[in-house]
């Protein structure tokens, strides 16, 4: 089958390799209809997240049709069309019994490189390197999928394709990150991130009840969509100075939710030499990730607010601003995202018509031109929120 | 040598001028402990500590001398403070937590034929009778290793504890406990190993036929046990699809393993 692989920093090719099969009893093989680029891929092919190997299947987040189950498999059948969450539960241990999927126990199966990085390994996930279980991913015509009835579910009719791939990922790390917030009625929310993880946070804040949604980003097409898609209030932080801005927005007060849908590689945000700074420690190592999110988050955020961190972090950041952090008794919240716990919510609000992540999918292309979609992702050009990839066409 | 002076320590006197592997391990072992201890003061004394150490495991690495050299600079009482490795057992331990019942995980352990599932190193385990079973493992090269284990002690879904037969090449020492964790969090699953370190031929040989180390053996097989237990299946992405393969495993920059 055809497959996108990892080759090195930035450079992936379509290869040809071995077709799936069965290894485990409580497999299946999927064969692929939609897989979509992510943000936190880029972070793998930047080469910031370590333990990639060059022949690694990138893609976590997609849609398919079940072709072949292992004598374990209980609750799907071939022909299901189903979505994957990305981050793989074994559905047994005490983390997945307690519904924090993302946290299971039993599914990486090279648990060495966290347990002496984190102290404990995580779960495995798709298509994210060897440190995180060194799954293949789903950019490729099959995909083999473990713990299958605890990680797959079956779309309901009346969701589409387009619609459903993004329950997989986008939506559920979004939904996650305001269900982290404790969102109560009145609340102002703050997202810095308009790609699509920040826009699907955005809308699921307004599900849980805030009164006012602020996204932060740089890029017109982005904030353009974060207010007309999702509602919310957009702002520029090229044009102005977030503080004064959140603070202005807000009666002195500051957002009582902020979240952060960016992660390591942040951009310049409005410090210049706090930007530069971080990239050059980054840049030889004695920094892995960027936080001028988490820093802008803290000064911003009211006095007992809560931070939601789901944009990806990996290893180490620096100056960070403690002492902020704990004389204004904020609460922090963060985590990969457990969509084995949101799937069924998040299809019931795509069928009421409350949700609709499809708008995401801006550009559908064969999985051939995949090394361009994502330089395309990448620098976001041509408006690009997300290009989902149809490895069947 | 039987397993009983395992729990007493055996003799191996180091000669004069060069360092014995013994020695070298000693050193490089103290080195390492004394250096972390030193870092973590984060102060001047700590900061002597860590120097200290960083000294003790480079002559330890070199061959130098510094054992002998102590014992003799600061007599019996410094002396006892290092490890004497050739002459004391080393224990190894490592605990998971496995949601599932006592009762459960004392059968499955119970039963000896079961380990080869857990232990890589072991080919099979024959149950010969209700305390004595023949073990047989791949050593180093391909050579086959057998030797012959007693249950020693069983406390029903508490405790099992086993050692190896006075014939034994490789003699050590097992133990599994079970306890309840609590909050209903499952079982407390400890595993002790004690064996002889680098050093005597027979620990050298444990240490090789154990994998890299018996402490990583260890907490190996307890992850297995708690894999095949919890989720019915040791996780595995053998066999699955990749492209070419181009150079080695590539760590990045911002690498976050020590």
């Amino acid at each position: 089958m055809r497959a996108l692989c990892w080759n090195g920093v930035n450079d992936l090719r379509v290869e040809r390799v071995d077709d799936p099969r069965i290894l485990a009893p409580h497999d299946v093989i999927i064969k692929v209809r939609l897989s979509s680029v992510c943000g936190s891929d880029l972070h793998l092919i930047d080469g910031y997240v370590p333990t990639m190997k060059p022949g690694d299947i990138l893609g976590h987040e997609f849609l398919g049709e079940v072709v072949e189950k292992g004598p374990e498999v209980l609750k799907l059948n071939r022909g299901d069309r189903v979505i994957t969450i990305s981050i793989i539960g074994c559905g047994k241990c005490w983390y997945c019994e307690n519904e924090q999927y993302s946290l299971c126990d039993n599914s990486n199966p090279h648990p060495h490189f966290e347990e002496a990085a984190y102290g404990h390994c995580t779960a495995g996930i798709f298509g994210y390197s060897h440190a995180f279980g060194g799954y293949a991913g789903s950019h490729a015509e099959y995909i083999r999928v473990p713990f299958a009835d605890n990680n797959c579910f079956r779309v309901p009719d009346g969701v589409s394709d387009d619609q459903a791939v993004f329950v997989s990922d986008a939506v559920p790390t979004g939904y996650m990150a305001a269900d982290m917030g404790g969102i109560r009625p009145g609340d102002v929310v703050a997202v810095w991130g308009c790609g699509g993880v920040g826009q699907m946070a955005m809308k699921s804040a307004y599900l849980m009840g805030a009164e006012r949604v602020i996204g932060i980003d740089r890029y017109p097409d982005r904030l353009r969509a974060a207010q007309m898609k999702a509602g919310a209030e957009p702002l520029d932080y090229t044009r102005v100075d977030v503080y004064d801005a959140l603070l202005a927005m807000t009666g002195g007060r500051g957002p009582d939710v902020c979240i952060d849908a960016v992660g390591m590689e942040a951009d310049g945000f409005d410090t210049g030499v706090e930007y530069w700074y971080d990239r050059a420690k980054q840049a030889v190592g004695l920094e892995s990730d960027r936080p001028a999110v988490l820093r802008q988050m803290i000064q911003c955020c009211r006095k007992g607010g809560t931070l939601s961190i789901v944009g990806v972090y990996g290893g180490w950041l620096d100056k960070f601003p403690m002492g902020a952090a704990m004389n204004k008794a904020l609460t922090f919240r963060m985590g990969q995202q457990h969509g084995q716990r949101y799937a069924a919510r998040l299809f019931a609000h795509i069928e009421k018509g409350e949700l609709d992540p499809s708008y995401l999918l801006t550009h559908k292309w064969s999985l051939d031109d995949a090394p361009r979609g994502y330089r395309m992702f990448k620098e976001k050009q041509d408006n690009c929120m997300r290009v989902v990839f149809a490895p069947q066409e | 040598m039987s397993a009983e002076r395992l729990w007493q320590g055996g003799g191996q006197a180091g000669g004069h001028g060069t360092a014995g592997p013994a020695d070298r391990w000693a050193a490089i072992m103290a080195g390492t402990v004394l250096g972390v201890a030193g870092l973590r003061r984060g102060d001047w004394v700590g900061l002597g500590l860590a120097a200290m150490g960083g000294g003790l495991l480079f002559a330890g690495a070199a061959g130098v001398p510094v054992v002998q050299g102590v014992r003799e600079l600061g007599g019996a009482r410094v002396a006892s403070l290092l490890p004497s490795p050739s002459e004391e057992p080393t224990t190894v331990q490592a605990v998971v937590t496995i949601r599932a019942d006592r009762e459960r995980l004392f059968r499955h352990w119970r039963n000896f034929g079961n380990l080869p599932k857990l232990m890589d190193h072991l080919e099979t385990v024959e149950v010969l009778d209700r305390t004595r079973s023949c073990w047989k493992a791949r050593g180093p090269g391909g050579m086959q290793v057998v030797w012959h284990s007693e249950i020693d002690k069983e406390q029903e879904n508490e405790l099992i504890s086993w050692h190896t037969e006075d014939d034994a090449d490789l003699p050590h020492r097992g133990q599994v406990q079970f306890r309840d964790a609590p909050g209903g969090r499952g079982t407390e699953v400890r595993l002790t190993i004690a064996y002889h370190p680098p050093g005597g031929q027979g620990g050298r040989m444990v240490a090789r036929l154990f994998g890299a180390s018996p402490g990583v053996q260890a907490r190996e097989a307890l992850r297995r046990l708690k894999q095949v237990m919890e989720a019915g299946e040791v996780p595995t992405i053998d066999g699955q699809p990749h492209g070419t393969r181009r150079g080695t495993m590539k760590l990045m920059a911002g690498d976050m393993a020590p």
